[in-house]
């Protein structure tokens, strides 16, 4: 019956199973094949059958010699190195193989390795570490590299993961990342990845690149100012916020108001002058408050407004317009009007405003102006009792708006992205990234001392613990810049990888 | 479900009189419970334990598909083991100087007698071949002149032959060699694996569950990726599908509809029953499961 206790076997039969393999064996394991067994279908229920018996113990068989099998190489394609606990790192005694293009760093004229990838080469069977004289087995080198401090068992199972599929992988450093304006000038990046494992000891010293770009930032802006091309300057996305100079010559010139130039002015016309507002508001031009003068209304035009010059571009003066010869060139064709338009424009003609009932029954002036308000309201789409009240409407339907500054006006959740306001968030302590991960297909020509930018970055965790919160992804987003974040989730034997991306919703189509 | 989930103690104590008792090392790396003895997975599996093999497998290491030892145990898979007296600890590393000055010793010995052994074999592996290579090409001749040439081309190998140190084929050893090595030392093998989890109700309900369901003899896996406390198969893992997927809760543990609805419509995703499991207080455990059906 399955569950029930079998006996182990005789303590002889123990020892002789577990026991180093003899050189007989060894010279025997030459020839052994490398392929593994492909495992056959399952069977849903057990029905006890001889048949389903014999498969299981088949199953079994073929699985225990896979375990069972040891690691068994040639002494000349071994690569030997030491342990050194002191530094937690593996110091290499026989030049290193293939393993060194994506492996390992140098130091004073040393080849070393971290602790995980000694392991995984171990694991491989490239590798035999020895510590005080002897030879490491696995298990030595799982219980001596691994441990809370460093490179965790959770941590070396994605490591381990990740290398077995052919990944690159390397330990996240925070402080030699460069920031994403620094990408952006393509500076030459230079990593001293290995220095930094030996001398980790004392304080890590500040990137020499960063200062340096600090200087290199701040002549790009100053040469931004010298250009002519100042309304551009606003729109550059630099860290670098527009300096006051570009702007001073439009002040300086004219003293008044901007009001189209800024969304929020209220309804001028056009010969007010408000108070004068910033020069840096966004460039978006007023329309209500720019007066386009009718001339083609049947009605006597009025004088010509003199144009504002800060419509005009530099350079444009305009004199006095005349009319007349305008107004002789326009209405030249009769307008042809249906029958209906025909007899509406006799009854405006002949519309007497005695004759209206409700103005009949005003009994003053106040009245009547009343009167005169609410049909203009009402005409207006903007009824009294709607809009003379504390809290009115959100929008003037009258108004022309785009799609998108509606849905800002009408939402109450703002939709935001990762990043808005990752900066300011402090670092965990339980969470932080852990590996730089590279693509497989980049080994050929991939360099230790400039990498590039990694396929991804890896976080560690498992099912047992917290689930990352809002507050975690921006921060390690953040820390990362523009290279996804993957979460390994580490569940006993299985990992699973999940990312988190931005989404945006569409909210109009010239947003 | 009414069956009394005590037959298995019963067994193991009987086991236990007779006087073979059955005792896996365990050893700890980094917290984790690891088996690393090939016989230690063989019995541990016996029982229907199954635990996860997490390093690379010797044969092909570069893939993720069959992986080899260590074998990580679940923290219920170590509690039962330690309560049925089959957990003990494996000695750690010998660190002090004598012991390792005689270890280095023994090592040398070894290494040079393996040395001298291969050297041999190889020489006896080259003058066999040699042989089927002559007598196969000059099979139709036969004679003392050829068994003389043959006898020359043999005495030349010898002399000429060396094996050269880096030939020499060695273990690189999954396990460490510690307790097996002798005989005497099992008796100082003691099976008291201290008590190392902590109590909450959350992790004494998960091992109720388990303790109920592996005691009528399913083998039980985790089942992180499934959204569920275990995965329950009716057999070896190795040849059958997994039946049902536990979540276990406490009796007075609220669940919210939601959670409900999402484990079932997983559950039926992967084709397997959800099993909502409570453990009462008298001992045994109320299985409720989840059956998604649909409107006609």
């Amino acid at each position: 019956m399955p569950g029930s206790l079998t006996m182990a076997r005789t303590a002889a039969e123990v020892i002789r199973i577990s026991r180093y393999a003899s050189p007989c064996e060894l010279f025997a394991a030459r020839s052994r094949s490398h392929k593994i067994p492909a495992r056959g279908q399952k069977d849903f229920y057990p029905d006890d059958s001889e048949e389903q018996r014999q498969r299981l113990q088949q199953s079994l068989d073929e699985h225990w010699n896979l375990i069972a099998e040891e690691r068994v190489e040639r002494l000349g394609n071994l690569v030997k190195a030491t342990w050194v606990p002191s530094d937690q790192i593996v110091e290499l005694q026989t030049p290193a193989g293939k393993f060194w293009q994506t492996m390992g760093f140098s130091a004073e004229g040393k080849q070393y390795l971290l602790p995980e990838e000694a392991l995984y080469l171990m694991e491989c069977g490239n590798l035999l570490v020895f510590h005080q004289d002897l030879p490491l087995s696995i298990q030595d080198g799982y219980e001596m590299f691994l441990s809370s401090d460093g490179v965790s068992l959770q941590q070396y199972q994605v490591f381990g993961h990740l290398k077995r599929l052919g990944y690159v992988v390397h330990r996240f450093d925070p402080s030699s990342e460069p920031s994403s304006y620094v990408r952006q000038l393509n500076l030459p990046q230079s990593r001293e990845r290995g220095g930094r494992q030996l001398k980790r000891k004392r304080s890590p010293s500040p990137t020499p690149t960063c200062s340096h770009t600090k200087t290199t930032g701040e002549s790009l802006a100053e040469k931004m100012e010298d250009d002519d091309k100042l309304p551009e300057s606003h729109l550059m996305t630099s860290a670098e916020p527009p300096e006051p100079q570009t702007a001073s010559p439009h002040s300086a010139a004219k003293g008044q108001a901007r009001t189209w130039w800024m969304m929020d002015a209220p309804e001028l016309e056009a010969d007010k002058i408000s108070s004068p507002g910033s020069p840096s508001g966004r460039l978006r031009w007023n329309f209500s408050t720019i007066p386009f003068p009718d001339l083609g209304s049947t009605s006597r035009p009025r004088c010509m407004v003199p144009v504002d010059p800060s419509l005009l571009p530099r350079n444009v003066t305009v004199g006095v317009c005349d009319l007349d010869s305008w107004m002789r060139k326009i209405n030249l064709r009769k307008v042809k009007m249906s029958v209906k338009e025909q007899q509406r424009e006799k009854r405006r003609r002949r519309w007497d405003v005695n004759k209206d009932r409700e103005v009949q029954r005003c009994r003053n002036w106040a009245e009547y102006h009343e009167l005169l308000a609410r049909r203009q309201a009402k005409r207006q789409g903007r009824p009294a009792h709607l809009w003379n009240r504390e809290v009115k409407p959100l929008h003037d339907p009258t108004q022309p708006i785009s799609t998108a500054e509606l849905l800002e006006k009408i939402s109450v959740v703002k939709s935001t992205n990762l990043l808005e306001g990752a900066s300011r968030l402090k670092c965990s302590e339980e969470w932080r990234i852990c590996f730089n991960v590279y693509q497989p297909d980049s080994v050929a020509d991939f360099k230790k001392s400039n990498p590039g930018k990694p396929y991804s970055r890896m976080c560690v965790c498992s099912f047992d613990g917290p689930v990352p919160d809002l507050r975690v992804i921006k921060q390690l987003a953040f820390q990362s810049g523009d290279v996804p974040i993957v979460y390994a989730v580490v569940d006993h034997g299985d990992i699973s990888f999940y990312t988190f991306k931005d989404f945006q919703l569409p909210r109009d189509v010239y947003a | 479900m009414e069956a009394p989930p005590c037959s298995q103690v019963e067994e193991l104590q009987q086991e236990q009189e007779h006087g073979s008792s059955l005792v896996v090392g365990l050893s700890l790396c980094d917290s984790a419970p690891l088996l690393w003895r090939f016989q230690d997975l063989k019995t541990v599996r016996s029982n229907s334990l199954v635990g996860a093999l997490l390093g690379s497998l010797p044969r092909t290491p570069r893939q993720n598909i069959r992986l080899g030892r260590p074998l990580l145990l679940m923290p219920e898979e170590e509690r039962v083991l330690r309560e049925h007296h089959g957990a003990a600890a494996l000695s750690a590393r010998n660190q002090d100087a004598a012991g390792a000055a005689e270890l280095r010793q023994r090592y040398e010995e070894e290494q040079q007698r393996s040395l001298e052994e291969q050297s041999i074999l190889a020489l006896e592996d080259r003058k066999s071949a040699l042989l089927r290579a002559m007598t196969s090409s000059s099979g139709s001749e036969s004679g003392a002149g050829s068994d003389e040439a043959l006898q020359c081309r043999l005495l030349a190998l010898e002399q000429n032959f060396s094996f050269p140190r880096s030939a020499l084929a060695v273990q690189l050893s999954t396990a460490r060699a510690g307790l097996s090595q002798c005989q005497e030392d099992r008796a100082f093998l003691e099976a008291d694996w201290p008590i190392r989890e902590q109590d909450s109700p959350r992790r004494d309900a998960r091992y109720q569950v388990f303790r109920d369901l592996w005691g009528r003899g399913f083998f039980l896996t985790s089942a992180g990726k499934f959204g569920g406390d275990f995965l329950v198969y009716p057999g070896d893992p190795l040849r059958f599908h997994a039946h049902f997927i536990a979540v276990c809760l406490t009796l007075d543990e609220s669940i919210c509809m939601l959670d409900v609805l999402s484990v079932a419509r997983l559950g039926s995703n992967v084709k397997k029953t959800v099993l909502l499991c409570s453990p009462a207080p008298d001992g045994s455990v109320h299985y409720t499961s989840l059956q998604w059906s649909g409107m006609m």
